[in-house]
C-alpha cells in the first residue's frame, strides 16, 4: 500500500471495502475458469500411451508366453528389483522360459530400462497406477500376477511399446517381434 | 638366440611394436605376446592350425595377399599390419558371411555374454545385416543328456572335432554335409557317445554345444568363481566352480592353469552335484534307543568327548582307532592324525592309502628312499619311452592318460603297455591302441608280466654295465632267480611269446627319457608290493632309475593319497613322512607340537579290524572312510563294528558304515571348504571354498579341533589357512604351491643299500611266479575303476549317472557267446563266497576269459571276492576273484 496515500483516501477506501473487493476480483475471475483439480476417485485424467505405469507380461496373440527366459530385463534394470529363474522348458526341448519371474514393484523406479532391454517385447509398461495396499507383500509381483497384468491392460501395453517405437502397428509389426527358432525334431525314418 | 635358454629367436614388428619371440612361433601367439588380440575362431594353442574360418587375417609387408596368422610362423625382419583397413574390412566380410546364417539367438544362447562371434561382431560389424534370405535351420535328429548341439549357431571352425582327435584321441565327432550346411554330429544316427570329458563344450569359440546339466539356468555375469582341485582322482586338476546364490552351476578350467592345462575328464566337468546331492547330512546324529536322532552339535560333540575319554581311561588309548578318507584336504589330514596321536595318544591310525598307493609308497621308500615321483607330467610328456603297467590309464587317470597320449601322438613317444586291454578302438579311447608293443595280460598277470620283463633284460644283454660293476652279487642273485623260471611257466595262460617281452625290452632301452607308469592293476593285486619292487629291479637293471627324466610313476587313485603320505595319515608316519621309529623325527615333531607322539607301533586299518573283532579295540572314528563298502563281506568288518562301543563316523553321507555308527557328525564336501591337497605328481595346490557348508556341516578339520577343546588337549586354529601354516613349516616339501611341482632325485644312499643286500630280503618270494589257481570253467573277475565314476561318492552326482548308472558285467564278445548272452542279457556270478546276478554286456576291449565289474556298483557282488593281506605293507587285496558264470 502507498504509504504517500492521503488520510481523504484512505479513509474513502475504508469506508468501501475496497480491499476486500479487491482479493474478491480474483474469486470472481476464477469462477468462469475450468477447473485445474478433478475428483480422483471419481473422476480420472486421460494418461498418454508413453506413461510408465506399472508393469506387465505380454503373451503372443495365440497365447504363448513372449518371454523366454533370458535375463536380460535382470541385467538391465538399475535398482535390481527383477528376479528371473530360467530352465530348459521340459515340454518343449531346448527352449528356454522363465519358470519363475519376480518384480519388486517397491523398488522399481520405473525408468524402462527393462522394457527395452526385451528381445521379444514381453515387459511392456501399462497406465495401471492403482496398487496401494496395506500388505506390502503383495507389492513383489510374481510370473502370474504380471501375466495378468498384461492380460487386462494388454491395449495399454501394446501402446506403451508403439508409443516408444519398440513394436509397429499392423502387418509391419512382425518384423518387431523377433521369435526364436524352433528346433525341428527329424523323424527317425525322415 | 636367447640368452636364458639357448633357443633360436627372431625379432620381428607388430603394429609398429617390436618383439622377439622363439623361432617357430606363430604370428598369431608372438600378436599375443605382444598384447594385440588378433580375432580368431578356427586357432586354438592345444590344436594344430587348420586355418579353416580366415578370421584371423593380418597384411604381412612384402607377401602378396592377406595371411591368416594362426598358420603363419614368425620370421625375422616381418612386419605385420593387425588392424590396417584392408585387415578390417576383411574381417567385416567374413563375420557378415557367418552372420548370413547365424540366428538371432544370443538371449536365450547359454553362451550370450562370453560369445566369441558376440564379441567380435560387437567389435567389427554394422550392426544391420545386408542379408535377406532365410537362414539355415538344421533338423535336430536327437537330444543328448548331457552334451547338447545346436547346430544353427555353428561357425564350423572344427575346433571340437579337432580336440576330440588330436587331444582327446576319441574321435567322436564328425563333420557332415557341406559349405555352410556342414553339421558336427556323432558318427551314426545316435545321441553322443564318447568319453564325456566336456572339451567340446568348452573349447567352442560360440553356443553351439553347450552343456545340458546347466543349461539356461545362469547367465556368465552372474557367475562366482572358485579356482579349486578336482575331487576325484589323483591327478588333481584344476578346476573353476562357478556358483550362483551358492548353487554350484557348472564347472571350468582355464587354459595355461593347473597341471590339467584346461583338459577336463567326465568326472571333473560333469560330476559336481555329488557335493550337493539332497542326501546330504546336515545335522549331527546320536543314536539313542537304537535309532540316530538328530541333535545339536554341543551335544553331539560332547557325547563323542565323553565317550572317548571313558574308553581312554577305561582301556587306554590303544583301545582307539581311527581311519580317514585320503580324499580330504591336507588340513584335515594333518589335524586328523594330530588328534589321533596327541589328545587320544594312539599311533593308530590310518587312510585309504592302505587300499593299494601304500604298495608304490613302502616301495618308492625302500628302494629308492623317497615317498614321491622322481618324474612330473612335464617329464612323462618329454618321455621318449612310456612303459604303462597295470594301468588302464584313460579310466583311472585320464589325465595322465592324456600326457601319455600327448608324448604319444604329438611327440612320438614309444609306448608300451603291459595291460588287460584289447587294442581295439571303441566309444572312449583305448591307451592300448597307441603301444608300439602290447603285452596283454590277465588282470592277474601283472606280477608274471614283469618277471617277464626281467627275463628279457637278461636274455637280451641289456644290464647296465656300470650296476654290474657296482652291485655284481645283486645281479647275479636276480639273473640266477630268474633263470631258474622258464618261459613256459610264466606264459603258460596267455598268448604271449618270448620275443614280445624281448622286443619291449629292447624298445625301452633305446630311450633316453624312460618311465614307467604304474596303475591300480598292480599296485591292488596280490603281490603288488613286491612287483611294486621288482618295477624298480627293472629299472635298476637298465640304468633308468636314477636318469634325470627317468623313473617310477605310480598312480594315486584318490585325489590327496599323496598328501595322506606326506601328512603322516598312516601309523608308522610323521607328517614329512618321517619313520614314528626315528628319534630325530620324533624330536622334530616334539619341537612343533611341545609334545612327543606316541611311540607304540599302530596299527593298519586291516589289524584294526581284526583287533576290534576280538574285542580289544573299543572306539573308532571314521573320516570319510566306508570300510563296510569298500571292503568284502569275508572281511568281517560288520562284525568288527558290531563290537567296537564308541564308532564316530563324520561324513558326508549316511553311509554302509555310518550307518551303524553311534556318533553321525556332518562334515563338508570339498567345495565347501579350504585347504589344500596333493597330486598324485607330489604337487601341493589349493583347494578353495566354492559355497557355503551345507546345512550345519563344518569342514573335518573344525571338528577335531573342537573335540580337542573338550578333550582339554585344545588345538585351536582360526581358519584352514592358520594350519597350513603350520604344515608348511613342519614340511619343507610342502611348501612348493605354485605352477610345477620340483621333483626330488632317489636317494643315492638309499639305492646303494639297496642293491648291496637290501634287496635280499625277500627275493625269494617276489621272484617267484604266484601258484597256478585257474580251473577250467571259470574266469577271472576284476572290479576296476570306470571312467566315469570315482570311488562311491560320484554315484551322488547327477550328470554321471546319466552316464552310468548302474554296474554291468563286461565281457569279451567271445565269452558272451559261448555262454549264450548278449549284450542286456543278465548273468550269475558265482564261486564258493556268494553269487549275484547282473546285466552284461559284450565288450571288445575285454580279453578272453575276463569280466570287468565297475567296483562303484560292487554292492551285490562284493561276496565273492575274499580278502588276502599284503604281508609287508598291510594292503587288503579283494578286487579279483575266480569266479563260474552262467547265463540265467
Ligand atoms: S522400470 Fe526400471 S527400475 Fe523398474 S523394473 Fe524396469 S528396469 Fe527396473
Ligand atoms: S528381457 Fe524379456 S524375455 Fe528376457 S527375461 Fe526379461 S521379460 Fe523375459
Ligand atoms: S553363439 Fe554367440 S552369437 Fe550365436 S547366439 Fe550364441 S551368444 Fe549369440
Ligand atoms: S560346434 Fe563349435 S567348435 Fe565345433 S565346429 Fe561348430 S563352432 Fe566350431
Ligand atoms: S577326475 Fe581326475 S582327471 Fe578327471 S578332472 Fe578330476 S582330477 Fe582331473
Ligand atoms: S583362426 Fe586363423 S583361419 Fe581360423
Amino acid at each position: 500500500m502507498p504509504t504517500t496515500s492521503s488520510p481523504a483516501k484512505k479513509l474513502f477506501d475504508t469506508v468501501l471495502f475496497r480491499e476486500i473487493w479487491e482479493a474478491m476480483k480474483v474469486t470472481f475471475r476464477h469462477m468462469f475458469h475450468r477447473p485445474m483439480t478433478f475428483e480422483y476417485p471419481r473422476e480420472k485424467r486421460t494418461i498418454p500411451d508413453t506413461h510408465r505405469g506399472a508393469l506387465a507380461l505380454l503373451r503372443y496373440d495365440d497365447g504363448q508366453e513372449r518371454c523366454v527366459g533370458c535375463d536380460l530385463c535382470e541385467a538391465a534394470c538399475p535398482s535390481h528389483c527383477i528376479k528371473v529363474i530360467s530352465e530348459e522348458d521340459k515340454t518343449r526341448p531346448l527352449q528356454r522360459y522363465a519358470k519363475e519371474f519376480y518384480i519388486d514393484i517397491t523398488k522399481c523406479v520405473f525408468c524402462g530400462y527393462c522394457v527395452e532391454a526385451c528381445p521379444v517385447n514381453a515387459l511392456a509398461m501399462t497406465k495401471l497406477y492403482e496398487y496401494s495396499t496395506p500388505d506390502k507383500r503383495t507389492l513383489l509381483f510374481d510370473k502370474a500376477r504380471l501375466y495378468e497384468i498384461g492380460e487386462r491392460y494388454l491395449e495399454d501395453g501394446k501402446r506403451y511399446l508403439y508409443a516408444h517405437n519398440q513394436e509397429k502397428e499392423g502387418e509391419e509389426s512382425r518384423a518387431y517381434r523377433y521369435q526364436f527358432p524352433v528346433p525341428v525334431q527329424k523323424t527317425p525314418n525322415a | 638366440m636367447s640368452q636364458e635358454t639357448g633357443q633360436p629367436t627372431v625379432t620381428l614388428t607388430i603394429d609398429g611394436m617390436t618383439i622377439t619371440v622363439p623361432k617357430d612361433t606363430l604370428v598369431i601367439e608372438a600378436a599375443r605376446q605382444a598384447g594385440v588380440m588378433i580375432p580368431h575362431f578356427c586357432y586354438h594353442p592345444k590344436l594344430a592350425p587348420d586355418a579353416n574360418c580366415r578370421m584371423c587375417f593380418v597384411e604381412i609387408e612384402k607377401m602378396p595377399r592377406l595371411q591368416t596368422s594362426c598358420s603363419t610362423k614368425v620370421a625375422e625382419g616381418m612386419v605385420v599390419r593387425t588392424t590396417s583397413p584392408t585387415v578390417q574390412q576383411a574381417r567385416k566380410s567374413v563375420l557378415e558371411f557367418i552372420l548370413a546364417n547365424h540366428p538371432l539367438d544370443c538371449p536365450v544362447c547359454d553362451q550370450g555374454g562370453r560369445c566369441d562371434l558376440q564379441d567380435f561382431s560387437h567389435e567389427y560389424t554394422p550392426p544391420v545385416s545386408r542379408f535377406t534370405e532365410l537362414k539355415r535351420v538344421f533338423p535336430k535328429e536327437y537330444f543328448s543328456a548331457l552334451i547338447e548341439t545346436q547346430m544353427n549357431r555353428c561357425v564350423q571352425c572344427l575346433r571340437c572335432v579337432r580336440y576330440c582327435d588330436q587331444v582327446m584321441d576319441v574321435k567322436a565327432l564328425a563333420p557332415q554335409g557341406r559349405g555352410t550346411l556342414t553339421e558336427i554330429k556323432s558318427f551314426g544316427h545316435h545321441e553322443l557317445d564318447c568319453e564325456f570329458c566336456g572339451g567340446c563344450v568348452q573349447i567352442c569359440p560360440v553356443g553351439a554345444i553347450t552343456s545340458r546339466l546347466s543349461m539356461y539356468e545362469f547367465r556368465p555375469w552372474m557367475l562366482k568363481r572358485a579356482e579349486t582341485i578336482c575331487g576325484y582322482c589323483g591327478d588333481g586338476c584344476e578346476i573353476t566352480l562357478q556358483t550362483k546364490e551358492n548353487r554350484l552351476i557348472e564347472v571350468n578350467s582355464t587354459l595355461g592353469g593347473g597341471r590339467n592345462n584346461a583338459d577336463l575328464c567326465a568326472r571333473g566337468f560333469f560330476g559336481y552335484h555329488a557335493s550337493t546331492h539332497p542326501d546330504r547330512l546336515t545335522t549331527p546324529l546320536v543314536r539313542k534307543d537304537g535309532h540316530l536322532v538328530e541333535v545339536t552339535w554341543e551335544e553331539a560333540l560332547e557325547t563323542v568327548a565323553a565317550q572317548v575319554g571313558w574308553v581312554k581311561d577305561e582301556y587306554g588309548p590303544e583301545a582307539i582307532g581311527g581311519l580317514i578318507s585320503a580324499r580330504c584336504t591336507n588340513e584335515d589330514l594333518y589335524l586328523f592324525q594330530k588328534f589321533m596321536r596327541l589328545v587320544l595318544g594312539t599311533n593308530h591310525l590310518d587312510s585309504s592309502v592302505r587300499y593299494g598307493y601304500m604298495n608304490a609308497i613302502e616301495a618308492f621308500r625302500r628302494v629308492q628312499g623317497l615317498h614321491r615321483w622322481t618324474v612330473t607330467f612335464d617329464d612323462v610328456v618329454a618321455a621318449d619311452t612310456l612303459m604303462l603297467i597295470g594301468t588302464n590309464v584313460t579310466e583311472t587317470n585320464p589325465i595322465t592318460g592324456l600326457k601319455i597320449k600327448e608324448a604319444v601322438k604329438q611327440r612320438g613317444a614309444r609306448l608300451i603297455t603291459l595291460e588287460s586291454l584289447k587294442p581295439v578302438r571303441g566309444t572312449i579311447s583305448n591307451i592300448a591302441t597307441l603301444a608300439t608293443h602290447h603285452l596283454e595280460l590277465s588282470p592277474d598277470q601283472f606280477g608274471i608280466g614283469v618277471l617277464g620283463l626281467i627275463k628279457a633284460v637278461f636274455e637280451q644283454g641289456l644290464v647296465d654295465s656300470a650296476l654290474e660293476q657296482e652291485a655284481p652279487e645283486y645281479v647275479g642273485a636276480l639273473r640266477t632267480k630268474i633263470e631258474a623260471i622258464t618261459w613256459d611257466r610264466l606264459l603258460a595262460h596267455s598268448t604271449l611269446t618270448p620275443s614280445m617281452f624281448h622286443a619291449a625290452v629292447r624298445t625301452f632301452e633305446q630311450g633316453a627319457r624312460s618311465i614307467v607308469v604304474v596303475g591300480q592293476g598292480v599296485l591292488r593285486s596280490p603281490g603288488g608290493y613286491a612287483t611294486m619292487v621288482n618295477i624298480h629291479d627293472v629299472l635298476l637293471l637298465l640304468g633308468r632309475l636314477d636318469r634325470p627324466g627317468c623313473g617310477i610313476a605310480a598312480l594315486a587313485e584318490e585325489n590327496n593319497e599323496q598328501g595322506a603320505i606326506e601328512m603322516g595319515a598312516v601309523p608308522d608316519l610323521l607328517p614329512g613322512a618321517l619313520p614314528v621309529s626315528d628319534p630325530e623325527a620324533r624330536r622334530a615333531v616334539a619341537a612343533s607340537w611341545g609334545q612327543e607322539p606316541p611311540r607304540t607301533p599302530g596299527l593298519t586299518m586291516m589289524e584294526m579290524i581284526e583287533r576290534a573283532k576280538t574285542g580289544h579295540l573299543k572306539a573308532l572314528f571314521v573320516v570319510g572312510e566306508n570300510p563296510l563298502g569298500s571292503l568284502p563281506p569275508s572281511a568281517g568288518v560288520a562284525e568288527a563294528l558290531d563290537r567296537v562301543e564308541l564308532l564316530v563316523c563324520q561324513e558326508l553321507f549316511l553311509t554302509e558304515t555310518a550307518q551303524r555308527a553311534h556318533v553321525v557328525l556332518p562334515a563338508c564336501s570339498y567345495a565347501e571348504k579350504d585347504g589344500t591337497c596333493i597330486n598324485t605328481e607330489g604337487h601341493t595346490q589349493a583347494v578353495r571354498k566354492a559355497i557355503e557348508p551345507l546345512g550345519e556341516s563344518r569342514p573335518d578339520w573344525e571338528i577335531f579341533s573342537a573335540l580337542s577343546v573338550l578333550l582339554d588337549s585344545p588345538m585351536e586354529y582360526e581358519t584352514a589357512k592358520d594350519l597350513t601354516k603350520e604344515i608348511r613349516n613342519m614340511i619343507p616339501a610342502s611348501r612348493v604351491l605354485g605352477p610345477a611341482p620340483l621333483p626330488p632325485r632317489p636317494d643315492r644312499e638309499v639305492l646303494r643299500r639297496y642293491i648291496l643286500g637290501g634287496y635280499r630280503d625277500d627275493l625269494d618270494g617276489r621272484l617267484t611266479p604266484p601258484p597256478v589257481t585257474k580251473t577250467t570253467g571259470t574266469m577271472t573277475l576284476s572290479f576296476a575303476q570306470s571312467l566315469f565314476h570315482s570311488g562311491k561318492f560320484s554315484t551322488k552326482a547327477k550328470g554321471l549317472l546319466k552316464i552310468q548308472s548302474a554296474g554291468v558285467a563286461n565281457l569279451n564278445p567271445q565269452d558272451a557267446e559261448r555262454l549264450g548272452v548278449r549284450t542286456g542279457d543278465r548273468i550269475e556270478i558265482r564261486n564258493e563266497g556268494g553269487s549275484a546276478i547282473t546285466p552284461v554286456r559284450a565288450w571288445e576291449r575285454v580279453p578272453e576269459g575276463v569280466v570287468v565289474f565297475p567296483e562303484h556298483f560292487d554292492q551285490d557282488l562284493r561276496q565273492v571276492m575274499s580278502v588276502t593281506v599284503d604281508p609287508r605293507t598291510g594292503v587288503p587285496y579283494c578286487k579279483l576273484a575266480r569266479v563260474s558264470v552262467e547265463k540265467v
